[in-house]
């Protein structure tokens, strides 16, 4: 058997206002990346908790990335 | 154009894009297929575009357009690429061209500058030699959407430089060989942080080398840029005008020539030169200028005067930004507002009188409703359908909890899409929606409105990015975007199923303005308010009005500020709408937008004023120096107090042998590390006003950098002209001043000379620095920020320069900045016109995205206080609960993720919402 290798799934918290509105350019620019990363737009990366980061990590996530 | 001022008819023509543009939804297909190549103008022809492109990425719209000019079929008749491959049937070759007739009252001119054609002086080599590149070109190099995707390579080899010099002046400061004598006034600065952003791109081995006469950082904060650059990254200051730069032979490097410290001719060779190119008036500007029949400067832009910095010759005509006269962003945007509200003065009467208001249905009421979800899967054309699997997606949603209905659409955004989504959300009872196509940044507003127009609540709707953050990035992997498309849809509904529908407060605004500060830039904001129909409370804390201007003699165009200032006073003295507390000062403040409550206090005696909005002009003062011996001899004297002998007609300034002004007293010094703005202009004019009362006075000026800016260069050239001597120092190496009986001796070491001078004067004007009045009651009682310096801090240095963070509050005038009459009459006007956007309206609505706070669950700890950046917690004066001004809140959550007890709660993007989305990211 073929062992698939790993790719990590990414829980993002992206504000609003700067590293969501990058996200899209990326898009606009259509750069590629890998397709782990799930995103969840905040209005301020200030709104994230150390909960809402170990939250993550207990439901499966290998990495969670907070842009802001 | 015909008419006059109140009644203007403007006749204007609109090329056709043959592009519709309610059809476009910018995917870019047109452009990948049209075969036609152009260069690229937005890249400053470094790069390629199509004959079907949108200018730039960010474009606002961002809708595409076809150049006829190039297009094939326009040219030969053949091709129609794009509008075969359109999704959306958006292209139009039958568009026309398409005049019409606008009536209006006021016209603002706003067609800014262009840059200075280089290849104009052939000693640069631009034109001939590809790596000398112009200031703009350097910039779009650097730029990640740039021709070298923001790669640090030069153009003849793409290679990366390692050594790049800027020349500083081409096409400015040079009445000879580019015909134009002023200041650019933006080169200085934005070759610096050329050179700073290049060092950050290249690594720490790249030598940048600057080029330059008078270093000009005369902006808010720039003074400490150019330091840094120097003393941090590494970049060279090097004092020279160069003339020519050569090819070096067998490479494509250049060489150029210049003096150096010590005199001697010396040649350096770089990898690249970066021409700093001016900014001037364009032809095509020109000429509407002179059809609308306005008067132009010495340098080609708008004639303004000081005291009406944004009104061109032409009653009912205004102006701002680098037409008015070279200048940077925060200037262009605070001109910008300036003439907003000068335009719009006469104009009260017909105001609002064309605005359509929108009819609303009743909000259905769905709390304590089960959820009834409704997903609309978009396909975007091709954009998403084309690579993720939008039927498998749409059958996939069916299958979540609370999902009771689930559409595909080619276009969701598409109007006949929006109008049944409306009929379907009331046929199907649907209380929730969740849009799956692009990003909420652009289209979230588009549907909620069509949410509120099906009587839902607008916050009942959840978006999942499976186009910008799903199609287009993973273009390549249809497999993976597809289930990356199903999370995302799975996550939305999650979330969909814990939203609530939530309240926009309306606050209704008390129609009146407190100003604060008599000065200048106080008095226009309060007639300007006035002028507006709005009523002006107006605090001066000193016994009469006027404030620094009482003591400034003559602008640098030379009007007589005494004059107008006196003739502002008796208007404001005058008018009916503004109360005028002299010697008095503000000592409480409650409230918020649109509902403030100050208490101000004169004496013993204290009323209490309410008022929607506030404008705070509290100005700044001279510096009054303890060196050069003032205030020990009575031969020294600070600018003001020259000008105040100007204005007394003091008999003994024409008997004066000699004069002599030192500038940068107490400026640009480890202390107050800024720089004035206004010194050196105000010396031009001293010395200027002292020739014309004797012209045999020997005038010495001891500067660091001249920065005479923007026109203000033409009282620099006339003053040289006129015989006046400037002798540089540079920090360190101050002058001496020392008391002699027949004159004072000033001693200097010249570094053109090499040598120390010494001369004696009968007069030493001392150029001293602007400060803020240190006393910070005004700003602590507003709660808004003040910087080291002293000075208020605007919301966004470049975007938003007149008004706070905070909303309802706003600035002008020197407590924001050093700034000169002209500028800050332009910023007062700018704060009245940010405020009439409030006060123009009777109530104004509150985000509902606020933060909330849960009493039984807060313990009192207020370390939500402490992290909330607009003041908007306190605790209740009875329980010591925290307690959240919604219409100070701004929906940061910084306090929803401080509080150890998850009490408070931003309402839209809750912790159950937010735990929700979490878990359904893993639940698929």
């Amino acid at each position: 058997m073929v062992e698939k290798p790993f790719e990590p799934k990414i829980i993002g918290f992206l504000c609003n206002w700067c590293a969501y509105g990058a996200a899209d350019l990326a898009g606009v620019s259509r750069l590629q990346y890998p397709a782990g990363l799930r995103v969840i737009r905040v209005m301020c990366s200030a709104t994230i908790s150390p909960h809402h980061i170990l939250k993550a990590f207990q439901s499966g996530a290998d990495g969670v990335l907070v842009g802001g | 154009m015909d008419g006059e001022a109140g009644d203007f008819r403007v006749k204007v023509l609109t090329r056709p894009r043959y592009v519709d543009m309610a059809r476009c939804i910018a995917c870019g297909t047109c452009a990948e297929k049209c075969p036609k190549k152009v260069k690229d103008e937005y890249n400053a022809g470094l790069s390629t575009r199509k004959a079907a492109y949108v200018r730039y990425a960010q474009a606002v719209p961002l809708k595409y357009a076809i150049d006829p000019d190039n297009c094939i079929y326009f040219r030969k008749g053949k091709c129609r690429a794009c509008e075969k491959f359109c999704p959306s049937q958006a292209v139009d070759f039958e568009q026309r061209e398409q005049t019409r007739v606008i009536r209006t009252g006021s016209i603002i001119l706003a067609p800014g500058s262009g840059v200075f054609d280089p290849g104009k002086l052939g000693s640069y080599g631009y034109g001939q030699l590809p790596n000398v590149v112009t200031s703009l070109e350097f910039e779009r190099i650097l730029s990640a959407t740039g021709p070298f995707q923001g790669h640090l390579v030069r153009p003849s080899d793409r290679k990366t430089p390692q050594s790049i010099a800027w020349l500083q002046c081409v096409g400015s400061r040079d009445p000879h060989r580019a015909g134009n004598a002023y200041c650019s006034s933006v080169c200085c600065m934005y070759a610096i942080k050329e050179a700073v952003v290049a060092k950050e791109h290249a690594g720490g081995d790249l030598d940048t080398a600057i080029f330059y006469i008078d270093l000009r950082t005369h902006g808010k904060d720039f003074e400490r840029f150019y330091e840094t650059a120097g003393e941090k990254h590494g970049v060279r200051f090097i004092r020279n005008r160069v003339e020519t730069v050569s090819p070096v032979a067998g490479k494509d490097d250049l060489s150029v020539a210049y003096v150096n410290k010590e005199g001697r001719r010396v040649e350096e060779e770089f990898h690249m030169v970066v021409l700093s190119v001016g900014l001037e008036t364009r032809p095509e500007t020109l000429k509407l200028a002179e059809h609308l029949g306005i008067e132009l400067t010495e340098g080609g832009f708008c004639m303004t005067d000081s005291f009406h910095p944004v009104r061109s010759s032409r009653k009912g005509i205004y102006v701002c930004g680098s037409f008015q006269g070279p200048k940077d962003i925060p200037q262009s945007v605070i001109e910008a507002g300036a003439a907003a509200s000068a335009a719009t003065e006469g104009l009260v009467s017909v105001r609002h009188s064309r605005t359509k208001r929108p009819l609303q249905p009743l909000e259905i009421n769905v709390r304590g409703e089960a959820p009834r979800i409704g997903v609309f899967v978009c396909h975007c054309g091709t954009n998403i359908g084309g690579v993720i699997n939008v039927p498998q997606v749409a059958a996939y949603a069916r299958t979540l909890p609370g999902v009771t209905y689930v559409e595909e659409n080619l276009f969701t955004c598409s109007q006949d899409t929006q109008e049944k989504m409306r009929d379907v959300i009331k046929h199907e009872s649907l209380n929730r929606i969740v849009v799956a196509a692009c990003t909420p940044r652009t289209h979230e507003g588009l549907f909620q409105e069509t949410l509120i127009r099906a009587g839902l609540n607008k916050y009942l709707l959840e978006m999942a990015n499976i186009r910008n953050q799903d199609s287009w990035v993973h273009g390549n992997n249809p497999e993976a975007a597809t289930e990356k498309a199903k999370d995302l849809v799975r996550m939305a509904v999650a979330k969909a199923g814990l939203i609530t529908p939530l309240s926009e407060p309306e606050v209704a605004v008390n129609p009146k303005a407190l100003v604060l500060g008599g000065g200048l830039a106080g008095m226009v904001a309060a007639k300007s308010l006035s002028a507006h129909g709005y009523e002006v409370v107006l605090v001066e804390r000193k016994g009469l009005l006027g404030g620094q201007a009482r003591s400034l003699f003559t602008t640098w165009q030379g009007e007589d500020i005494r004059r107008s200032l006196d003739a502002l006073i008796q208007s404001v003295e005058a008018d009916p709408r503004v109360e005028v507390h002299l010697s008095t000062e503000i000592c409480r403040v409650e409230g918020f937008v649109g509902n403030f409550e100050s208490v101000l206090k004169s004496g013993d005696r204290e009323i209490t004023v309410g008022h929607g909005i506030a404008v705070i002009a509290t100005g700044a003062q001279e510096y009054k120096p303890d060196e050069y011996l003032y205030g020990n001899d009575p031969r020294v004297m600070t600018q003001l107090e020259l000008d105040r002998r100007f204005i007394d007609k003091d008999p003994s300034l024409s008997g004066l042998r000699s004069a002599a002004f030192i500038q940068c007293v107490g400026s640009r010094e480890p202390k107050r590390p800024y720089c004035s703005r206004v010194c050196c202009t105000h010396t031009m004019s001293a010395a200027l006003h002292l020739k014309e009362l004797n012209p045999d006075m020997n005038i010495y000026v001891l500067y660091r950098d001249i920065r005479t800016y923007g026109e203000r260069e033409s009282l620099y050239r006339k003053a040289r002209g006129k015989g006046v001597s400037f002798i540089r120092y540079t920090w360190g190496g101050n002058p001496q001043v020392l008391a002699q009986e027949d004159g004072l001796e000033v001693r200097v070491f010249d570094p053109i000379l090499d040598r120390p001078l010494s001369f004696g004067v009968d007069l030493l004007v001392l150029a001293t620095a602007v400060v803020p009045y240190r006393d910070e009651g005004p700003a602590k009682l507003f709660k808004v920020p003040v910087n080291e310096n002293g000075f208020l801090v605007e919301a966004h240095a470049k975007l938003a320069p007149s008004e706070f963070a905070t909303d309802g509050l706003f600035l002008c005038g020197m407590a924001h900045y050093p700034k000169p009459v002209d500028e800050s009459i332009a910023q007062a006007l700018a704060a009245v016109s940010r405020g009439l956007t409030l006060l123009s309206k009777d109530r104004i609505r509150i985000s509902g995205v606020t933060s909330r706070v849960i009493p039984e669950r807060c313990s009192g700890c207020l370390g939500c206080v402490q992290v909330c950046p607009y003041g908007a917690i306190a605790p209740h004066q009875e329980t010591g609960a925290a307690v959240v001004n919604e219409a100070l809140c701004k929906g940061c959550g910084a306090c929803a993720a401080a509080c150890p007890s998850e009490a408070i709660v931003l309402m839209g993007f809750d912790h159950r919402e937010i735990y929700a989305q979490i878990h359904a990211a893993f639940a698929g």
